[in-house]
């Protein structure tokens, strides 16, 4: 854990994710078999581009008028006899879902799989004061038992080995249980079935939320969402106020291109909508549902350089692809939304300032956007962070000094055309075998991780006066 | 805590900033769902046998267990079938009014326990009861409310005598269902939705809408799929071709 802190810097976060050889292998074999699942999908789905671009205008559509629907949505929870809360910041959420169980008297809460949750640091908040919140999601528990955070998206312990599981599920189960996952996801059914029908709360995010009728839509394959929405006597849902949509005939556009992009299933399992708390005549249902809608840095962006972010279906796409999360997965990030997109929602949440690392861990190859169901340009919103960083002088003095004499080189063709005869003499005693690959003093971040070309034995312009 | 005026009025400001990154509408919806979902009716009372095919297909793609009945008074018998080779005594069922056949009768005489979910009474003691039932029961049995072809998909409304948990606590669900329950798309599955929900009021009984696809999965230890984490393990569909 100590290496994926956040007090840590992040290239020493990178460099031991690196050096870790059995995280290496599973984010190989994790985000290669996504890759392939999602791509099957699409391929045997020729209406899949055609729906992408329309649910990208969905997203924008709302967007534009993300107040009414908000409005419509809280009344249609009303009027369905739900509660709603507003929560301006992650504080906020937190104080109203520990609010709740302070005047209910819940001690066991269990959950469905909430990014949101994980945004404000819910079960630290619910530890301390006294209520005990059980992860149920299969790769969630793992992880939870194991005091560690969550590695992807949407496969949360991809790094725990079956022998680690084996180990922390043994322990639960108060006996020594195969490393089998067949073995392990019976006991961990066993354990977990007990949690829910003990349990006073449910708490749950929400993939999406429909402002006409007023439905908390959950979509999971392990079918705790449904648990966790069905036994406890309250059901409190968290959601990000971007979840909304206009109607049912929307949802439907989201669930087609939702699956196929996590897990390259046409549906997932179980997909939940849930109304309101239990009707009269029903037997099953929680009598109270909380829908707590929060902002925590999201309004700022409707109108900010992070709008697109917005969009974000948290479908895990763009992590599988991404060339730098392929080498050191989500903890090294040290945030709670790993990958491409992490970077973009980290700085929403938590501003500009905390990923100036961050923002520079890309290649900008542009693969995220190409696999996102909803097209997110997240390269341009890191290039627009990384000027917002120039402009902030976050960079190192050495750094902006160096690109400062940088500058005055490109901008004078005086200067430039002396330039290089100099550079070749100064790099004389760094180039081996044609490469340079150790540079001095602070110059050497350059050449730690790779070998910069050194500048030509005759520049383009020199050849270009002889050819005339 | 922020005010419901005072959160919208900070989202409104925001929005009242920015055109938006380019001009974009939401799904185009069916203008009177209510036809429209006459229309999906008749179509499917023409395709129905492609459908169920299709149905067949994506069902067993999902690890689903498909069964063609003939005429509903076959049902019985393959419950007891799977009932049996699951080594399942213990059934729970939607109420027979909602189901539109009673098993008590039948495999109770075989020797399985069969509970039935009451209708017409929600109130605290028959809620205990139910949940105890639901709790034990090894083999769920319900209807389908709609069944999508494309994707293999059951979905069940709740609602009186229709509990939600029948088709998720037990280790086997079956869902039985006939041809007017039918629908391609989810698109048509769109259709449907609106119509329910066009009037508030009237709208469904229940709270929840559940879309199934295929037992309950995971693939969360060392991406090994898993089936049966924390729903059913197995999932039967019988769909029943006659009366």
């Amino acid at each position: 854990m100590s290496a994926s802190s956040v007090t840590t810097p992040f290239p020493e976060r990178a460099a031991a994710a690196l050096k870790d050889p059995f995280l290496q292998e599973a984010l190989a074999i994790a985000t290669t078999k996504f890759i392939g699942l999602r791509r099957e999908a699409f391929a045997e789905f020729p209406a899949g581009d055609a729906l992408r671009d329309q649910a990208r205008a969905i997203k924008e559509a709302t967007l534009q008028k993300l107040d009414v629907y908000l409005g419509q949505l809280a009344d249609s929870v009303e009027r369905l006899g739900g509660h709603v809360h507003w929560a301006s910041t992650g504080d906020e959420a937190r104080d109203v879902i520990l609010g709740l169980c302070r005047d209910r008297g819940v001690r066991i809460a269990v959950k469905s799989k909430s990014m949101a949750t994980e945004e404000i640091e819910l079960n630290e908040a619910l530890a301390r004061a006294g209520v005990t919140p059980v992860e149920t999601d299969l790769g969630e528990y793992i992880i939870q038992l194991a005091h560690e955070k969550p590695s992807h998206i949407i496969a949360p312990a991809i790094h725990k080995t079956k022998a680690q599981v084996a180990a922390l599920i043994s322990d639960v189960a108060g006996h020594r249980l195969a490393a089998d996952p067949e073995v392990l996801t019976a006991a961990a059914r066993v354990q977990l079935r007990q949690k829910f029908l003990q349990a006073d709360m449910g708490i749950s995010g929400a993939n999406f939320a429909v402002a006409e009728t007023g439905t908390i839509v959950l979509v999971t394959n392990e079918g705790n969402g449904r648990m966790v929405t069905s036994l406890p006597r309250i059901h409190v849902a968290l959601m990000g106020i971007e979840k909304v949509i206009p109607s049912m005939t929307d949802l439907m556009v989201f669930l087609a291109i939702l699956a196929k992009s996590a897990t390259g299933q046409k549906l997932s399992s179980y997909t939940t909508l849930v109304r309101g708390p239990r009707q009269p005549g029903e037997l099953e249902g929680p009598e109270e549902l909380h829908l707590i809608l929060m902002d925590n840095g999201r309004s700022a962006q409707i109108a900010g350089t992070l709008r697109e972010a917005l969009y974000c279906l948290r479908c895990g796409a763009c992590l599988n692809v991404c060339p730098v999360y392929r080498q050191i997965g989500g903890h090294a990030y040290g945030h709670t939304y790993p990958g491409p997109i992490g970077i973009l929602l980290t700085a929403m949440q938590k501003g500009t300032e905390s990923v100036k690392e961050l923002a520079h861990a890309s290649s900008l190859c542009g693969a995220c956007r190409d696999v996102c169901p909803v097209r997110i340009d997240i390269p341009r919103m890191l290039i627009e962070l990384r000027e917002h960083l120039r402009r902030d002088r976050i960079a190192p003095a050495s750094e902006r000094a160096v690109f400062r004499v940088f500058r005055r080189l490109l901008m004078s063709p005086t200067a430039f055309a002396f330039a290089a005869p100099a550079a070749r003499m100064l790099q004389r005693p760094f180039v081996k075998n044609g490469r340079v690959s150790r540079l001095p003093s602070f110059f050497s971040k350059w050449t730690e991780t790779r070998d910069l070309p050194p500048v030509a034995a005759r520049t383009f312009r020199e050849r270009w006066k002889e050819l005339q | 805590m922020a005010t419901r005026a005072q959160f919208l009025d900070r989202i409104r400001r925001e929005v009242g900033k920015t055109p938006g990154l380019f001009r974009a509408r939401t799904a185009l919806r069916p203008a009177h769902p209510e036809v429209a979902v006459e229309a999906v009716r008749r179509q499917m009372a023409e395709r129905w046998p492609e459908a169920v095919e299709r149905f067949k297909d994506e069902f067993e793609r999902v690890a689903g267990v498909f069964h063609h009945a003939k005429r509903l008074a076959e049902v019985p018998g393959m419950i007891a079938e799977v009932a049996r080779a699951k080594g399942a005594t213990r059934l729970l069922t939607w109420n027979p009014a909602v189901l539109g056949f009673d098993l008590r009768s039948t495999l109770g005489a075989e020797g399985l326990s069969v509970a039935v979910a009451p209708v017409g009474d929600a109130a605290e003691a028959a809620r205990r009861r139910h949940r105890e039932d639901a709790a034990h029961a090894q083999l769920g049995v319900t209807g389908a409310d709609l069944v999508l072809a494309e994707t293999g998909t059951l979905i069940l409304l709740s609602g009186d005598g229709r509990p939600r948990s029948t088709s998720l606590l037990p280790d086997t669900h079956i869902a039985v269902f006939d041809r007017s329950r039918l629908v391609e798309s989810l698109e048509q599955l769109g259709i449907w939705l609106e119509a329910l929900h066009v009037d508030p009021a009237r709208a469904m009984s229940g709270a929840v809408i559940n879309l199934i696809t295929g037992p309950s999965r995971t693939a969360d230890i060392e991406l090994t799929l898993t089936r049966g984490v924390h729903g059913p393990k197995d999932v039967h569909a019988i769909f029943v071709e006659g009366p």
